[in-house]
C-alpha cells in the first residue's frame, strides 16, 4: 500500500520524534546510571576503608578476638568479611567468603584495594576488598544493590514512557501539521470537483497561501476559460436556434396553410406533405429545446415563486399524459416549494413524455414526501424494458438518445430535467421502477414553507 | 364579422406566411414592416389587434408599443425573442396585452386573440347589475368604461377585463392563475407576470396613489382583490 502525503509526513515526525527519544533516552540512562553506580562505589570504597581502620585498630587491642572484632564493623554491608592468617571470618553465611571472586581477593592480598561487582542467586551485589595495613591482611564487605537496580528499572521505565509519550506527539503534530500543509490541496480538491460536478462559477481563494497563490491562479484562469467555451458554445446553440426561428415560422405556417388544404391536395402530394408536417413539428421541439438548455444556463431568467408542487405535477404529468396519471400521496398534498413553473412543468412533462415515447407508455405518476420530511419525491414510472444500470448517468447528457428508433425524439428533453432539476437544488436519477420498467425519480428539497 | 389584425413584422417571409394562415384562420390582415408604417396603418385602418414584432429596423418595439397605446387602446400582442427575458416585462409595461415566442403558429395565435377580444366576463349573475361603484369610480360593464367624476378613464380592453373580474369577486382574493384564465384564457401555467404587470397598469390608472393602492390590493402569495 502506497501512503499518502498526509500519511508519509505523518510517519516522518513519528519516526523523528521516536529517534530523538531514543537519543535522549540513551544518553539519560547511561549519565545516570554511570553517576549512581560511581557515586555508590565511592561511598562503598570509603565506608570499607573507615571500616578497614577500624578493624585493624580493634585487632591491634585484642588480637584473640578477630570474629568478635569483625562484628563491630560492616554494620552498612550486607556482610564483612574478613581474611586473616589464611583464615575466613565472615558475619553472614550469604553470601560467603566463597562466594567472593579469586581475582578480587588476590588483588586485595596483594595490597590493593579493590571493587567489583557479582551476582550471587539472581542478586547484585558490590564486593569491596581493602587490605589491611601493615598486616598483610584482608577486610571485604559485600553491598546489596538490589536498590539501585530498582532506581534503574523505575528510570528505564519512565524513560521508555516519556519515549512513548513524545512519538505519539511527533505522530499528532506530524498529522495536524501535514494537515494544515494541505489544507489549500484539500481546497483545490473541493474546487475541482465542484466544478467537475458542473458549477463552473467555482474558483478557489488566491489570496491565501504564497507559495500556493500561482497554483490558485492557474487553475482558476483554466476553469475561466472552461466556463468561457461552455458559455460560448451555449450561447453559439442559443443563437442558432434563435436564428432558425425565422425561417421556421415561414415554415410552419406555410405548412399549415397547406394543410388546411389537404383534402384538396393530389392523392400523391399528401404523403409527403405530412411527412413534412411532421418533420417540421419534430424540428420545431429541437429548435425550442435547443434554445431552452443553452438558456438555462443563464440562471439569472429563472423566476421563482411559491407553487403547491403536488397540483402542479399533476397538471403538467396529466396534460402531457393527455389522461390522468397523477397520484399525489395526502401528506404531500400541501407541501409548497419556491419554483419556476414554466421549468418546473417543463421537468414533468418532459418526463412524462419520455415514458410515454420510449418507456412503453407512463404507468403512474407519484408525489410524495421523503422519508425525513426536508424533501418532496416525483416517481415517474412506465412500462418499457428499462434503462441499462451504465446508461443511467449518460441518459441526463445532451443528445444521448435511448434507441434509434425512428420516433426517438431529438435527445435534449431528459438533458433539459437534469438542467432545471439542479437549477431547483434537486436531483433526477434513472432506476428499477418497482412495478416494472423505469423509474425516474426527483428529488427536490423543501425545506420550511409547508403548508398553507 | 372579420376581425382584422394588423401585423407588424419586418421580415417579408415570416410576414407573408402568417398572412396566409391567420387569413385561413378568418383574419383579415393588414401588414407593417416598420415601426412608422405600423402607426400609419393604425391610424388608417383601425385594426382590432395588433401583432407587433419586437424586433424592428427603424426603432425599437417598446416605444411602437407605447407610441401605439398612447393613441388607442387596441389590444396588443408582443412577439419575443424568449419566453424568460426581461422583454416580457419590459414589453408588458410598454402597454402589450399579452406575449408570443417564436417560432409563432398562425393558430396558437388565433387562441390568443380569441381570448383578448373576448369580451369582458358577465357571468349570470352579473347580468343584471351593469353598474358597480368603488369608492369614486363607476364600472359600467355593458360599454366596458369605467368613469370617474364624469370623465372616463382610458383603460385599455384588457386592463378592464382584468378590473370587472375583480369587481365580480366581491372582495374575494383572485388568485393569479384565476385571472390568467378568466382574463387571458391561459390554463394553470400562464406567465403570472402578465397579472402582475396589468395590476401595477391599473393601478397607475385607477389609484390616486399607485404606490399605496387603496382599491387594488395584493395578496401575499395569494392574488389580489379589490376593496371599496
Amino acid at each position: 500500500m502506497r501512503l499518502g502525503v498526509r500519511g508519509r509526513v505523518t510517519l516522518l515526525f513519528g519516526l523523528l520524534a521516536l529517534a530523538l527519544s531514543l537519543l535522549l533516552a540513551v544518553l539519560s540512562w547511561s549519565l545516570v546510571t554511570h553517576f549512581l553506580v560511581a557515586q555508590r562505589e565511592s561511598s562503598a570504597a570509603a565506608e570499607t576503608a573507615v571500616d578497614a581502620g577500624l578493624l585493624q585498630r580493634e585487632i591491634d587491642a585484642r588480637p584473640v578476638d578477630v570474629s568478635g572484632a569483625l562484628d563491630t564493623v560492616g554494620s552498612g554491608a550486607s556482610a564483612a568479611v574478613l581474611r586473616y592468617d589464611d583464615a575466613w571470618y565472615a558475619t553472614s553465611l550469604d553470601p560467603t567468603p566463597s562466594d567472593l571472586p579469586a581475582a578480587l581477593v588476590e588483588r586485595v592480598e596483594a595490597g590493593t584495594a579493590s571493587t567489583q561487582r557479582i551476582e550471587i542467586d539472581g542478586r547484585p551485589l558490590l564486593a569491596v576488598g581493602m587490605p589491611l595495613q601493615p598486616s598483610g591482611n584482608a577486610y571485604f564487605a559485600v553491598y546489596d544493590l538490589t536498590e539501585l537496580n530498582r532506581t534503574f528499572r523505575v528510570l528505564s521505565a519512565s524513560l521508555a514512557g516519556a519515549a512513548l509519550l513524545t512519538v505519539v506527539c511527533g505522530l499528532v503534530l506530524g498529522r495536524s501539521a501535514s494537515r494544515r500543509a494541505l489544507r489549500p490541496l484539500t481546497e483545490l480538491n473541493d474546487v475541482a470537483s465542484a466544478v467537475a460536478s458542473g458549477r463552473l462559477t467555482a474558483r478557489m481563494d488566491t489570496g491565501g497561501d504564497p507559495d500556493l497563490a500561482p497554483l490558485a491562479r492557474s487553475f482558476n484562469a483554466t476553469v475561466e476559460s472552461l466556463q468561457r467555451r461552455v458559455r460560448a458554445d451555449a450561447r453559439f446553440a442559443g443563437d442558432v436556434s434563435h436564428e432558425l426561428r425565422t425561417p421556421l415560422t415561414t415554415m410552419l405556417n406555410s405548412v399549415q396553410v397547406l394543410q388546411n388544404r389537404r383534402a384538396r391536395l393530389p392523392e400523391e402530394v399528401r404523403e409527403p406533405l405530412d411527412l413534412l408536417a411532421e418533420d417540421l413539428e419534430r424540428f420545431r421541439r429541437m429548435v425550442v429545446d435547443l434554445l431552452e438548455i443553452s438558456r438555462a444556463e443563464d440562471e439569472s431568467s429563472a423566476t421563482s415563486e411559491a407553487v403547491a408542487i403536488g397540483e402542479l405535477v399533476e397538471r403538467a404529468a396529466d396534460e402531457a399524459a393527455k389522461r390522468p396519471v397523477t397520484m399525489v400521496e395526502p401528506e404531500a398534498a400541501d407541501v409548497i416549494m419556491l419554483a419556476d413553473k414554466r421549468r418546473l412543468e417543463r421537468v414533468i412533462a418532459n418526463l412524462v413524455e419520455n415514458a410515454e415515447r420510449h418507456g412503453g407508455g407512463c404507468t403512474g405518476v407519484t408525489v410524495r414526501l421523503g422519508c425525513d420530511g426536508s424533501t418532496v419525491e416525483i416517481a415517474v414510472d412506465d412500462a418499457g424494458p428499462g434503462v441499462p444500470i451504465d446508461r443511467r448517468e449518460r441518459i441526463f447528457e445532451r443528445f444521448n438518445r435511448g434507441d434509434e428508433a425512428e420516433d426517438s425524439g431529438v435527445g435534449l428533453g431528459l438533458a433539459i430535467v437534469a438542467r432545471h432539476v439542479g437549477q431547483h437544488h434537486g436531483r433526477v436519477a434513472a432506476e428499477d421502477s418497482p412495478v416494472g420498467g423505469a423509474r425516474f425519480l426527483v428529488t427536490f428539497p423543501v425545506g420550511r414553507g409547508r403548508g398553507r | 364579422m372579420t376581425r382584422s389584425v394588423l401585423l407588424v413584422e419586418d421580415d417579408p417571409r415570416v410576414r407573408r406566411s402568417l398572412r396566409l394562415a391567420l387569413e385561413d384562420e378568418g383574419y383579415a390582415v393588414v401588414e407593417a414592416s416598420t415601426g412608422a408604417s405600423a402607426l400609419d396603418m393604425l391610424r388608417e385602418r383601425g385594426p382590432d389587434v395588433v401583432l407587433l414584432d419586437l424586433m424592428l429596423p427603424d426603432t425599437d418595439g417598446f416605444s411602437v408599443c407605447r407610441e401605439l397605446r398612447r393613441e388607442s387602446a387596441v389590444p396588443v400582442i408582443m412577439v419575443t425573442a424568449r419566453t424568460d427575458s426581461h422583454d416580457v416585462v419590459a414589453g408588458l409595461e410598454a402597454g402589450a396585452d399579452d406575449y408570443v415566442t417564436k417560432p409563432l403558429v398562425a393558430k396558437e395565435l388565433s387562441a390568443r386573440i380569441r381570448a383578448l377580444l373576448r369580451r369582458a366576463t358577465a357571468g349570470p349573475s352579473a347580468a343584471p347589475r351593469d353598474d358597480l361603484t368603488l369608492g369614486d369610480l363607476r364600472i359600467d360593464l355593458g360599454d366596458a368604461v369605467v368613469v370617474r367624476d364624469g370623465v372616463e378613464l382610458p383603460l385599455t380592453r384588457t386592463e378592464f377585463k382584468l378590473l370587472a373580474e375583480l369587481v365580480l369577486a366581491e372582495g374575494r382574493v383572485c388568485s393569479r392563475e384565476h385571472l390568467l384564465d378568466k382574463v387571458w384564457g391561459y390554463g394553470y401555467f400562464g406567465d403570472s407576470r402578465i397579472v402582475d404587470v396589468h395590476v401595477r397598469r391599473l393601478r397607475m390608472k385607477v389609484e390616486h396613489d399607485p404606490a399605496s393602492p387603496c382599491h387594488l390590493l395584493t395578496v401575499r402569495g395569494l392574488g389580489y382583490r379589490l376593496a371599496g
